[in-house]
Parts: structure tokens; C-alpha cells; sequence
């Protein structure tokens, strides 16, 4: 491992001395384990002269392997770490940006109860920069949305939180107790950019449209003021949990309403998601705190599938 | 509904095809038109009608469909798939020709078919249900030689050439299997509300509907697991069709026959099935919302 440390740092540095003062060691032995490196591998690494040292073009294929090692042994140590201390040490966790403050509020206060002297480093991240991370070993947990690629992943329990739909006071719908799909018929709607969660935006769209609301156009904002500014100035609606809604819902509502969806209305489903094999202990914790949270203060349910399933031939499998 | 019917024409527009289609909500009996009353070839969706007549011999103590047939490679009307794909003898059951006539739209095994029950059998089953301007002409091997025999010597490749495809017989309602969109929404009603036949055999028909293997026409439409879509499909050379049946978990059942034509002669164009698809869910729609409107 330091060995490609030290080749790393050469190769970055361009110069044995700086890289052996970024390592904090002596430069013999740094020039040492480079060559020892080199007879190992049986690759030239770097061309030396008397002033210079250059990257050769051999090393500069195994550049980018070796930081690979490098990063997904930093994150070994990390895990091996925890394991050993089983209380202590670093957890990096990630939440989807459309939970309410007194959801997250929960959850860490539950994980803090859990595991005490554990070091959470949180992260608000959509569910494609967390599947990222996560693959990359650069994320111990998060909470994903579905449907999304579960390849290499273990999952918490699947928990669904029916979607309303933030209108704006004045519209004519705002008047039900409960919209139908259909009658926002015409309206722009404001949904997250397709990039943070792609299979799930396709799936609100097509569920929209299946129950009579094809949106005149779809105009993408994630941050909550800025979504209801652009629904009391455009007309446009939001879909929206009711946890996530504005306050102030019932008596004296604001000038944005959130009314609960009816006729096949679209929900989230999430669940808290890890690395295949590397669920120890303060993961666990993490997991469990969030699907409590998302329960107990975001209203979510078990994920029941209530409708049938028509497999069609073309699936090529029955069961 | 005319906002539908505008949009059903600017879809299949943008695929490149003319198109006529009928779409009938089957317990309500409203309907959505778009040219539900153009003559239309039926080419292989000809092969429902001959499904029904098959079911209903069996039903009145005809024929009975565990009977066994003798399927050789000799005269064996050509296709590619199923029977007519085969190389050697094959033995099977009535109702299992039936179910690769109806799930590959096996030519082979239609034709077998037809030739036990007779294409007047098909004609009077359905006059009988009230299709009064569907016909059958000839067996599907017949078909398929005017096909051959109007192209020419240059056989499949002349089929490329516009003059050639404007005389192929086959395309002609006047010469070929024929029907209207409405004439086939009515027999899906009749089969789908068990009308055409005895319950028991009506499960038969649906069940060996929902077998057909495509899912680039009509099924394309309906990318929803909890939705069920039953269907026969028809091709010849610009001819694309497919009627069928979409069912929601809701009880909602629609029957849409849709018959397109396209300009161009390429027998591969995905967005010409596809956009049978994408009518045949602009109709339902239109059907579920005017069914919502009127519940409330």
C-alpha cells in the first residue's frame, strides 16, 4: 500500500523531494520503494534524470489503477476501523433532498441515541449522486428513491409516501379537499431535474399521464422556496409529500396550498440503501434511524404492491 | 373527444402512416372514432375471426379442439414463425394451432385451421355477430401467393418499388380479407362480454389473446405491469394493424382495432408499430376521462 502511495505521490509531484516532504519521509527511502516497486511489477515507471523525473507511459496506464486501490483501501480502513471500534469512527451517510427539517431532525437525533460517539458526516444528495457514491465506496449508506438500480446494494425496507400537489390558492382546483389528477389538466409542473433521479421522474410523469394530468410543459426546481415562488407566480404545481409541505396547511393557509392527489396519484417510495456486504453495525444503525424517521415524522407506509401483475410474453420469463 | 381524435391523427402523422381507428369502452359502450368506418385490409388480424368460428364449432359439438392434426412439411403455407417456420412433420391439437396462429401469427397453423372449418364457417360466424362489412376471401396461403404472384419475378426486393405496392391485390379491401376498425371493436365486445361464445370458451379466446408475443404495437402503448393487453396484430407490405384489448385494474376494458398504411415501403419502421401503440392510449384515455367526467 505505501508503495503505491509513494508512486502515486512521484508521479503527482513530478520531483522525489517534494513527494517525499507530502509523505513526510526521507528521500532515499522513498526512491527506494519506488525502485523496489518497479522490480516488483517488472514496469519501468519513471524515466530519471540528474534534475527531472518523468512519468513513463507504462505508468501513466497504471496511474489511475493505483489511485483506484488506493481510494477503495482508504475506504477498507475505514470500514475495519469501525468494525473494530464497533462506537467510534466515521460514518458518511447521505439523505434525499425532499425531506422535511423535522424528519431529518428526527433521524439524527434517533442515530445519535444509537450510536453515540460515532462521527456522522451527512450529505444532502440526489439518488444518482448517492448511487455513485456508493459504488465508489465513497458513501457507507443513504436513502434512495425508487425505482433506481439496486445492482450491488442491500436495502432497508421499501416505505412509500403518497405525493399531493402544491397549487396555488387562487386555483380553482385549490377549492377541493382533494384534487383529481385530471383537473390539473394544462398546468405546467415543476419537478426535480431528470438527472438526480432519472427512473423516478419517468415514473411521475408516466403515472401522471395515466391518470389524466399530461403537464402542458415540466419546468425543473428542487429547492422548496424556490418551487412555490415558481407555483404563485406561474400557475405551475408541484408535487410535494404532505410532510414536505409548506406550513400553515388548514386554518389560514398561506397563498400555496398542498391538497392531497386522488385517481392513481403518484407517490415516493424510498428505502435506506448500502453496499452489498458492508452493513456493520453503525450502517444498521444509520438504516433503522432512517426508516423510523421517514415512519414516525414523514408519514411513510410499508410498500404494499396492491396491483396486479399482467407478466406480458415478451418478459420471456412466468411465474 | 375531437381534441383526441386531432391528436390520434397528428401521432400517426409524425410516425409517417395514415391510420384508422375505433376504440369502444366495453361495458359502457362509448366509443371514440377516428375513421372507425374505413374498409380496411385485415391481413393476419383476420386470423381473430377465424379464433372465434374455431371456438364456436367447438362449443356447438363440431369439432373438438383436443382433436389431433397431422402437420406436414409438404404444402405447408410458408411464414416466419411457428408451423409455417418449421422443417419437419409436427402433430398437435386444434386449440394449440390456435394458440400459435393467435400468439406468432403462425400461417401455417391458420391455414390447418381454415382448412377444418372452412372459410364459409368464418364468413357466417361473423355475419352471425353482426360484422357486416368483415369478409374473408381466401386462406392465408392464397393471400400471400397474390402477394408473390403481383410482385413479380424480382419476388420480396420488388416489394421496395411504390407501383409495385400500388398493384399488390392484397392491399385492396375490395380483393383481400377484409373489415372495418368498428366491425372489429364489436366482435372484441362480443368475445370479451361473452357473447360470441359459450364463457368457457371465451376464457379459451382471452386466455390465447394474451398470449400473442409482440410488444412493439398495440402493447407499446400500455407500458404498465398492472395493465393487460390481448391482441392479434396484422402485416403486409405499408400494412401495419393490430386490434386487441387493454384491460386496467380498475374494471376498465377498451377494445381498439387500429388499421395504419405507411408511405414508405421499408419493411422495418419501429415508430409505425410504435405509434399503433400511442393512438390506441390516446383513445383510452380519452374513454377513461369521459368516463371519470360523467361519475362525478
Amino acid at each position: 500500500m505505501r508503495h503505491l502511495e509513494c508512486f502515486v505521490a512521484v508521479a503527482e509531484e513530478s520531483h522525489f523531494g517534494r513527494a517525499a516532504a507530502r509523505l513526510g519521509m526521507a528521500q532515499p527511502p522513498l526512491s527506494q520503494r519506488v525502485q523496489r516497486l518497479e522490480r516488483e511489477l517488472g514496469v519501468r515507471l519513471f524515466e530519471r534524470t540528474s534534475r527531472q523525473v518523468r512519468i513513463t507511459e507504462a505508468g501513466t496506464l497504471l496511474l489511475a489503477e493505483a489511485r483506484e486501490v488506493l481510494s477503495r483501501t482508504e475506504s477498507f480502513l475505514a470500514a475495519a476501523r469501525r468494525v473494530r471500534d464497533g462506537e467510534t469512527g466515521l460514518l458518511r451517510a447521505a439523505l434525499p433532498p425532499d425531506l422535511s427539517g423535522e424528519t431529518v431532525a428526527a433521524l439524527l437525533a434517533d442515530f445519535g441515541e444509537r450510536h453515540a460517539g460515532l462521527e456522522l458526516e451527512l450529505h444532502e444528495l440526489s439518488t444518482a449522486q448517492q448511487l455513485d457514491r456508493l459504488a465508489a465506496h465513497d458513501l457507507d449508506v443513504g436513502v434512495v428513491h425508487h425505482p433506481c438500480d439496486v445492482t450491488g446494494l442491500e436495502l432497508g425496507p421499501v416505505l412509500r409516501r403518497e405525493l399531493g400537489v402544491l397549487l396555488p390558492a387562487g386555483a380553482a382546483a385549490a377549492a377541493l379537499a382533494e384534487v383529481p389528477l385530471p383537473a390539473l389538466s394544462g398546468r405546467d409542473l415543476i419537478l426535480f431535474p431528470r438527472a438526480a433521479a432519472p427512473a423516478l421522474y419517468d415514473e411521475l410523469l408516466t403515472t401522471c399521464a395515466r391518470g389524466g394530468f399530461t403537464p402542458a410543459a415540466v419546468r425543473h426546481g428542487q429547492g422548496a422556496s424556490f418551487v412555490q415562488g415558481l407555483v404563485l407566480s406561474s400557475g405551475a404545481v408541484a408535487l410535494c409529500p404532505r410532510d414536505a409541505a409548506p406550513p400553515g396547511q388548514g386554518s389560514g393557509e398561506g397563498d400555496v396550498v398542498w391538497r392531497p392527489l386522488t385517481g392513481g396519484a403518484p407517490a415516493l417510495r424510498h428505502s435506506a440503501a448500502w453496499p452489498k456486504g458492508r452493513g456493520d453495525a453503525a450502517v444498521q444503525a444509520f438504516a433503522e434511524a432512517a426508516t423510523h424517521a421517514l415512519r414516525t415524522a414523514a408519514g411513510a407506509v410499508p410498500d404494499a404492491p396492491a396491483r396486479p401483475l399482467h407478466l406480458r410474453p415478451a418478459s420471456e420469463y412466468w411465474l | 373527444m375531437t381534441d383526441a381524435v386531432a391528436r390520434i391523427h397528428a401521432a400517426l402523422a409524425d410516425a409517417g402512416v395514415t391510420g384508422w381507428l375505433h376504440a369502444l369502452d366495453i361495458d359502457s359502450g362509448e366509443q371514440l372514432d377516428a375513421g372507425a368506418d374505413q374498409p380496411v385490409c385485415t391481413a393476419s388480424v383476420h386470423k381473430l375471426c377465424l379464433l372465434v368460428t374455431l371456438h364456436e364449432q367447438a362449443a356447438r359439438g363440431a369439432l373438438d379442439l383436443a382433436e389431433q392434426v397431422e402437420a406436414v412439411p409438404e404444402g405447408r403455407t410458408a411464414g416466419p414463425t411457428g408451423v409455417a417456420a418449421m422443417l419437419d412433420a409436427a402433430r398437435m391439437s386444434l386449440r394449440d394451432l390456435a394458440y400459435l396462429m393467435m400468439a406468432v401469427s403462425d400461417n401455417a397453423a391458420a391455414d390447418l385451421l381454415l382448412r377444418r372449418v372452412g372459410l364459409d364457417a368464418v364468413n357466417a360466424t361473423t355475419a352471425r355477430l353482426g360484422l357486416t362489412r368483415t369478409r374473408a376471401v381466401h386462406t392465408f396461403g392464397e393471400m400471400l401467393a397474390t402477394v408473390r404472384e403481383d410482385a413479380g419475378p424480382d419476388g420480396a426486393r420488388a416489394l421496395a418499388d411504390p407501383r409495385v405496392v400500388s398493384r399488390l391485390r392484397a392491399l385492396d379491401p375490395a380483393r383481400s380479407n377484409r373489415s372495418t376498425p368498428r366491425d372489429m371493436t364489436r366482435l372484441l365486445g362480443a368475445v370479451w362480454r361473452d357473447e360470441a361464445c359459450t364463457p368457457e370458451h371465451g376464457a379459451a379466446m382471452r386466455r390465447i389473446m394474451g398470449l400473442q408475443v409482440w410488444p412493439h404495437r398495440l402493447a407499446s402503448g400500455f407500458p404498465f405491469d398492472d395493465v393487460h393487453v390481448a391482441g392479434k396484430t396484422g402485416s403486409l407490405p405499408t400494412l401495419r394493424n393490430e386490434v386487441g384489448v387493454v384491460e386496467y385494474p380498475d374494471g376498465g376494458r377498451y377494445a381498439v382495432a387500429v388499421f395504419t398504411r405507411t408511405a414508405h415501403t421499408a419493411a422495418t419502421l419501429p415508430a409505425a408499430d410504435a405509434v399503433i401503440g400511442t393512438a390506441a392510449r390516446i383513445a383510452v384515455d380519452a374513454l377513461r376521462a369521459r368516463a371519470f367526467r360523467s361519475s362525478r
